[in-house]
């Protein structure tokens, strides 16, 4: 028999969207498989959402990336502390993604997949303590590239590598190979393809099937057909991207 | 043309899985998509009128998840489309979308109305 689930271990939770068809949705689905998700209120937007945060103190709250006065990393920035995690709530391949994915952050696509919320909410109470989003939000003030701080999930918890001393990317099928300044090496279970494109207009490309390079780390490319990195070692570049490679490497 | 008008806009299979039943559950999704819906159309013409590239993109965004919750897959790709290509899409074209999209959406708004009538009064 299942444990009936009492205040004292409920989760609080608020959401932050300026949808009323969302809202409705989301906290159906809360209450119908989640009873231990209590929402204590809505914000309908983000500075409603910012008072909501302030007079409820929720563990969790679940919020829009766009919404009409701002956006919700505009919303936790103007905030004093965070001290709930976050779950983001974004359409289908909105452009914000691509920044929840950089810093691997939590994040539920609307209208909201049981299996995802199941997930999302397995994952916030096995690791409810951690939060990158205070690092999402440093790295999205950072204007110099190079300096902002890649995230990614690892069997044994998280690997935060930061951009300016990632020198290669080697990618063997389902892993990859990160070669840092100071001869070390990180493996991760992502593809190439993955890295990619959680690096795009950061300063990296993809010279062959195997290999992204970061451009600071270029020492030189004399014969166009293979570069040489600060740490001396030597990556081919494929046929089909010689010209796409030298573009970039002119370029950017 | 007749195909046309005897086409189905609208799935009930998600509003009847979140509503287990629930005849109260089901009206309120159903009113508030007959409630959200025109007013973000009038928004849509709007924005159409005054080629307002960035606005659209936000009403479509916005509208996107309603829809495909009410299984309106018609229309998923091209505001999928108006979404990531809003600024550079001609306007012949964005213009033929949006007009598509407002047709749709008149038709599913009034299988909703049908569906409340008939069901719920």
């Amino acid at each position: 028999m299942s444990k009936p689930t009492t205040i004292s271990n409920s989760i609080k939770s608020v959401i932050i969207d300026d949808d009323p068809f969302i809202q409705d949705l989301l906290i159906d689905k809360l209450n119908q498989y989640f009873p231990e998700i209590e929402v204590l209120g809505v914000g309908n937007n983000g500075k409603e959402g910012i008072l909501k945060i302030q007079s409820l103190q929720p563990d969790l709250v679940f919020l829009d990336v766009e919404m009409n006065d701002m956006t919700g990393f505009e919303m936790l920035s103007k905030l004093e502390g965070i001290h709930f995690k976050t779950i983001f709530i974004t359409s289908y391949k909105h452009y914000a993604i691509k920044a929840i994915r950089f810093n691997a952050l939590d994040y539920l696509l609307k209208p909201f997949d049981l299996e995802e919320l199941k997930n999302a909410i397995k994952r916030f109470k096995k690791n409810h303590s951690k939060d990158n989003v205070p690092l999402a939000l440093s790295n999205l003030k950072t204007k110099n590239i190079s300096e902002q701080i890649l995230v990614l999930k690892t069997q044994q918890g998280e690997l935060h590598l930061q951009l300016k001393n990632i020198i290669i990317i080697e990618g063997d099928r389902n892993y990859s190979y990160i070669h840092l300044t100071n001869n070390k090496k990180e493996l991760v279970s992502k593809t190439l393809s993955n890295i990619e494109d959680l690096l795009e207009g950061k300063g990296f490309f993809r010279c062959h099937k195997s290999y992204i390079v970061k451009k600071s780390h270029i020492t030189s490319y004399k014969n166009s057909s293979s570069i040489l990195l600060s740490n001396g070692s030597i990556v081919p570049i494929s046929r089909r991207k010689k010209d796409v490679f030298k573009d970039w490497y002119e370029n950017n | 043309m007749k195909a046309e008008q005897n086409k189905t806009f609208v799935s009930l299979s998600n509003l009847q899985a979140i509503s287990r039943g629930d005849p109260n559950r089901m009206l309120k999704y159903l009113n508030q998509f007959k409630e959200l819906i025109p007013e973000r159309l009038e928004q849509l013409k709007h924005a159409l009128s005054k080629e307002d590239r960035k606005n659209i993109r936000q009403i479509v965004h916005k509208m996107s998840p309603q829809l495909q919750f009410f299984g309106i897959q018609d229309i998923i790709i091209p505001i999928q489309r108006l979404e990531f290509e809003y600024e550079t899409i001609p306007y012949f074209e964005l213009e033929s979308i949006i007009n598509d999209i407002i047709y749709k959406l008149e038709g599913a708004m009034s299988e909703v109305s049908k569906i409340i009538k008939t069901q719920f009064e």
